[in-house]
């Protein structure tokens, strides 16, 4: 009992999501040290589809398990629900996770309501003590970091996007189709009248080499607007704390945090960004960290390798100004 | 006439929370509370389906007893009429706990035809109370919806999905979450205004859920905090001050130094 290990595999049309796949990075640590064989579920609608699947092959899953079914196509939740219910009653997995997708965050209260089970939330490190699993999260208020368990197996989590990198395995996963019982119930509720592929690409922030990105300091999304220019001459891309987003001065793919993305580049400029633990775990793998800000001892400016005492939006336009006139 | 369920959650106004150092959770009574922000277009997109079709909307909050001032304000919204979900034992519950707390004061006030809920709460950012609810009560849920139509018996929403968006169709009744993205939100009506001392929501208590105490409250969570430590930040690299042309100045050289700029 409890031998086992669920990730949720979400694919579309032949892809899985990357997300699907970041999970599984630390996930084969507590599956290696807790004993357990690591499972990616894998529904879909096409079989062919699914086993081309490029990664399938170099996952570091031990096994992949995969549902056919026509009414998967767009993955339902609550057929996904359903499926996953049944999956877990029938093999009593130790713990089932989730990438913090959208379709991650919409199935997996689904499955925590149906088998009684807790969920947490913006997992984003997992800690293996006494043969014991605690999910790590950073919480409300200021720069602390809450240690979960669960009272009750499974264990559920969703975990944070980005916060993990994509590792490939040198095995190849054992792969196999699990057939549900005659009579389960395919149905869903919810008819796919029309789907539309999203109008603008994704934004590449969360590969970045080099991330430019403001926070309240900045004032006003006029001001906000000069990290865009920034951005074009160091070949960055531009992120924004949550309130900068809500503030309507960027938009939300842009966030930064345990709500938003996580980025790991190479050079991070932080202008007028206080530090706040929601934010920080979402950058804080970056090499070299730069601050701006006017607050000496704002969090942001202990973190960084390099802080500049000033007023943001004039450091910008000093900034902006020396580079444009050195073209 | 069909009936319209909208869940609000208070939240904690930012910068006024305390968290209990025993049980690690919020400490919601000491804290000054707001509508969760995305509690409001939630309550539009129930507004506008009863201009439109005539649903009746009843909206219910599970929170401490200083709920009731924004329950009222929610009244003068338009509203039909408020409920408060209330008791002792419902404090500490994580979302499995506050879900069934929710799934059982709604199944109170079945038939309903639609629930209508925030894409997520400012203080847990979880999102996982709408689905959770639904699940609960073996409804279907649709979460990110951005429009939301009713026609010919039947929802239409749009939804964002990770691949892309996404028209479903669907029949009462049935748990959606709306995404903050609506243009326009109407203000309270004055003649509600006026009249709002005499308006007090309905108390629903555990006398009335009738739920096991070990099914809620804190000892209904399954989710228990082990343990929290605080990041101690240490000051890794060296502050500059100055006027912002010579430390614009300071930066590109570091910037050259580095090779981010030729
Ligand atoms: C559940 C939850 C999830 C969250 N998720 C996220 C998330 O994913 N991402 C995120 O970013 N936040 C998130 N937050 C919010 C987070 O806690 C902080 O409130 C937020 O990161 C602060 O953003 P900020 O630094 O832009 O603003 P503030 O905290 O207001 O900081 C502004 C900073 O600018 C400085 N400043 C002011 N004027 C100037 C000036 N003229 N020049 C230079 N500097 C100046 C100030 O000293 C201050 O340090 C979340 C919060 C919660 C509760
Ligand atoms: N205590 C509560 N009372 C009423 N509605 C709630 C409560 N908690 C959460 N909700 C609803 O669930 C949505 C998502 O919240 P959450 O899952 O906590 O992020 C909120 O926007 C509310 O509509």
């Amino acid at each position: 009992m409890a031998e086992c290990i669920f990730a949720f595999g979400q694919c579309f049309e032949g892809k899985l999501h990357p997300a699907s796949l970041e999970i599984l990075t630390p996930l084969r640590e507590v599956a290696d040290r807790l004993n357990k064989r690591l499972i990616l579920i894998g529904l879909a609608d096409d079989k062919e589809k699914f086993l081309a699947i490029p990664e399938l092959k170099k996952l570091l899953a031990d096994e992949v398990w995969y549902i056919i079914h026509p009414n998967l196509k767009h993955l339902p939740d609550d057929l996904c629900e359903r499926v996953l219910v049944y999956l877990a009653s029938e093999h009593k997995p130790y713990g089932i996770f989730f990438p913090a997708t959208k379709k991650g965050l919409s199935v997996a209260p689904r499955v925590a309501g149906s088998l009684q089970a807790g969920l947490c939330a913006h997992v984003n490190a997992f800690e293996v003590k006494n043969g014991n699993l605690f999910l790590l999260r950073p919480t409300y208020g200021e720069n602390i970091i809450a240690k979960l368990t669960s009272q009750r197996l499974p264990i559920m989590a969703t975990l944070a996007l980005n916060a993990f990198p994509i590792k490939e395995a040198e095995k190849e996963p054992l792969i196999k189709e699990l057939k549900h019982p005659e009579g389960f119930d395919w149905s869903t509720k919810l008819t796919i009248k029309n789907f539309k592929p999203p109008k603008k690409e994704p934004s590449r922030l969360s590969v970045a080499k080099v991330v430019v990105a403001g926070g309240m300091g900045l004032k006003s999304k006029e001001n906000f607007q000069m990290l865009f220019e920034l951005a074009k001459i160091l070949k960055a891309e531009v992120g924004g704390t949550r309130p900068a987003v809500h503030a309507g001065w960027v938009e939300a793919d842009r966030m930064i945090g345990v709500s938003g993305v996580s980025v790991r580049p190479k050079l991070y400029l932080a202008f007028g960004i206080s530090g706040a633990i929601q934010h920080t775990v979402g950058m804080e793998g970056s090499e070299f960290i730069v601050s701006i800000n006017i607050d000496k001892e704002a969090p942001m400016m202990k973190m960084a390798h390099i802080g500049f005492v000033c007023d943001a939006p004039s450091f910008l336009k000093a900034l902006l100004r020396k580079l444009k006139a050195k073209d | 006439m069909g009936r319209i369920v909208v869940c609000i959650k208070g939240v904690p106004k930012p910068g006024t929370v305390k968290v209990d150092k025993e049980t690690h959770t919020l400490r919601r009574e000491s804290a000054e509370l707001i509508l969760n922000p995305p509690d409001r277009p939630a309550l539009e997109v129930a507004l506008r389906l009863k201009d439109q079709t005539n649903f009746e909307v009843i909206a219910i909050s599970m929170g401490p007893p200083n709920m009731v001032p924004l329950l009222q304000k929610v009244y003068a919204l338009g509203v039909d009429d408020i409920y408060l979900i209330s008791d002792r034992a419902f404090a500490g519950s994580d979302t499995l706990a506050t879900s069934r707390i929710l799934a059982k004061a709604l199944s109170l006030l079945s038939p309903f035809d639609l629930v209508v809920m925030g894409a997520r709460s400012i203080d847990g950012e979880t999102g996982q109370v709408p689905p959770e609810t639904a699940s609960l009560l073996n409804l279907p849920s649709i979460t990110y919806v951005k429009e939301l139509r009713f026609v010919d018996g039947k929802f239409i929403a749009i939804r964002e999905d990770d691949f892309g968006e996404e028209e479903v169709e669907f029949s009462p009744a049935a748990v959606v979450s709306i995404v903050p993205e609506i243009d326009y939100v109407r203000p309270p009506s004055l003649k509600r205004l006026l009249s709002l001392k005499e308006i007090t929501p309905k108390i629903l208590t555990n006398a009335e859920l009738n739920l096991d105490e070990a099914s809620i409250g804190l000892s209904g969570s399954p989710t228990q905090v082990a343990d929290v430590f605080e990041k101690t930040l240490v000051s890794r690299g060296e502050i500059f001050e100055g006027e912002p042309d010579e430390l614009a100045e300071k930066l590109i050289e570091v910037l050259k130094e580095k090779g981010f700029l030729a």
